[in-house]
């Protein structure tokens, strides 16, 4: 085993993800490389401090629990019935949620949503124009 | 909110029965309560992920009323703060992917009850902050979500709607980047720091997830 190696997988032992024999590889590395072992004791560092921000809270700005309800009045009651506007977005946020996104080149995704909705755009503009057609080829017919 | 991030949070009483019918019924005094109560944790979640004071408002004002618009679906199998922890990072992570973050200068943010909150190892609330405001989205909300929160690889893939390989290599880089900028932070600020970070181990450390 050797620093590259130590370096690429030290997040590996540190989420405990290594086996015995493995582990055991690493740990006798890091008993004569001062580099390795220091970076593993660093990112350790930077783990416990992580953990220790996060179980602070930060306090919310000044005000921020009266906007809120005020902009939770503005709402229907979660027992109404909801808007269909509303209820069609749910549908689509859950559909997008259920189908997950279809990666690009260049590492970006759109919502699977979105591809089969310019489908049936794009199968709608393709009926519409056959329609066309057809009724040109029947009113063009000689009697 | 997972046992090895234990919090606070998790000890707060869950709103009485009484308090979520009426909440659903549509009374917004009874769902201030749980506003008041758990605006802390949905702050929290919203800056931790997005590291930008406006951004973090309207991502928690989202979670609330999120949270408000899906009581009706909240069933006391888990806690109510549990719940909304869910909501909350969902509607934050959301919001991350949906807008462009506002240029802000990043300060450190006040904390609750500490005067001057200390993180270990010569690293400060600000350098902290700082540090994770700078890193790159994609490697940020992955890093957050697995050393701040806790959580597992493949619930962070499906959160971020990312492939677990990619997961991985991106919490790889968010701390390596981090680590870097704190140590150079750090020696900084105090060349004593300088000298124990660069103390080696013998023997390394163990995993703890």
């Amino acid at each position: 085993m050797d620093c590259g190696y130590v370096c690429e997988h030290i997040n590996r032992y540190l989420d405990a993800e290594m086996g015995y024999l493995e582990v055991a590889e690493l740990q006798s590395h890091l008993s004569f490389c001062p580099e390795c072992a220091a970076e593993l004791v660093q990112t350790g560092e930077v783990r416990g401090a992580l953990a220790a921000w996060g179980r602070l809270e930060v306090v919310p700005p000044p005000g921020f629990a009266e906007r809120t309800i005020a902009a939770v009045r503005l709402e229907p009651a979660p027992s109404e019935p909801r808007p269909f506007g509303r209820v069609v977005s749910e549908v689509l946020d859950r559909l997008d949620e259920t189908l997950g996104r279809v990666p690009l080149p260049g590492g970006r995704t759109i919502p699977v949503k979105n591809v089969i909705g310019a489908g049936i755009a794009a199968a709608a503009a393709v009926i519409i124009q056959l329609e066309r057609r057809a009724r040109r080829t029947r009113e063009l017919r000689p009697l | 909110m997972t046992a090895s991030n234990a919090h606070r949070w998790a000890a707060l009483p869950d709103p009485s029965a009484v308090d979520l019918a009426r909440a659903i019924a549509g009374d917004a005094e009874a769902f201030r309560l749980i506003v008041e109560r758990y605006q802390g944790m949905v702050y929290s979640v919203a800056y931790n992920v997005l590291c930008n004071p406006s951004d973090a408002e309207d991502a928690a004002q989202e979670a609330f009323l999120r949270c408000y618009r899906k009581l009706p679906q909240y069933r006391s199998e888990a806690s109510f703060g549990t719940w909304l922890f869910r909501v909350s990072l969902s509607a934050a992570i959301d919001y991350q992917r949906r807008e462009r973050r506002r240029p802000e200068p990043v300060e450190a943010p006040e904390i609750a009850d500490v005067a001057t909150p200390a993180l270990g190892d010569g690293i400060t609330t600000s350098m902290l902050v700082e540090a994770l405001g700078d890193l790159p989205d994609d490697y940020r909300v992955p890093t957050v979500l697995r050393d701040i929160y806790g959580l597992p690889y493949q619930e962070i893939a499906e959160l971020t709607r990312r492939p677990i390989g990619t997961v991985k290599v991106m919490v790889h880089r968010g701390r390596s980047s981090l680590r870097l900028r704190l140590r150079r932070d750090c020696m900084a600020a105090s060349p004593a720091a300088e000298a124990r970070s660069d103390r080696p181990s013998a023997g390394g450390r163990g995993g703890d997830a």
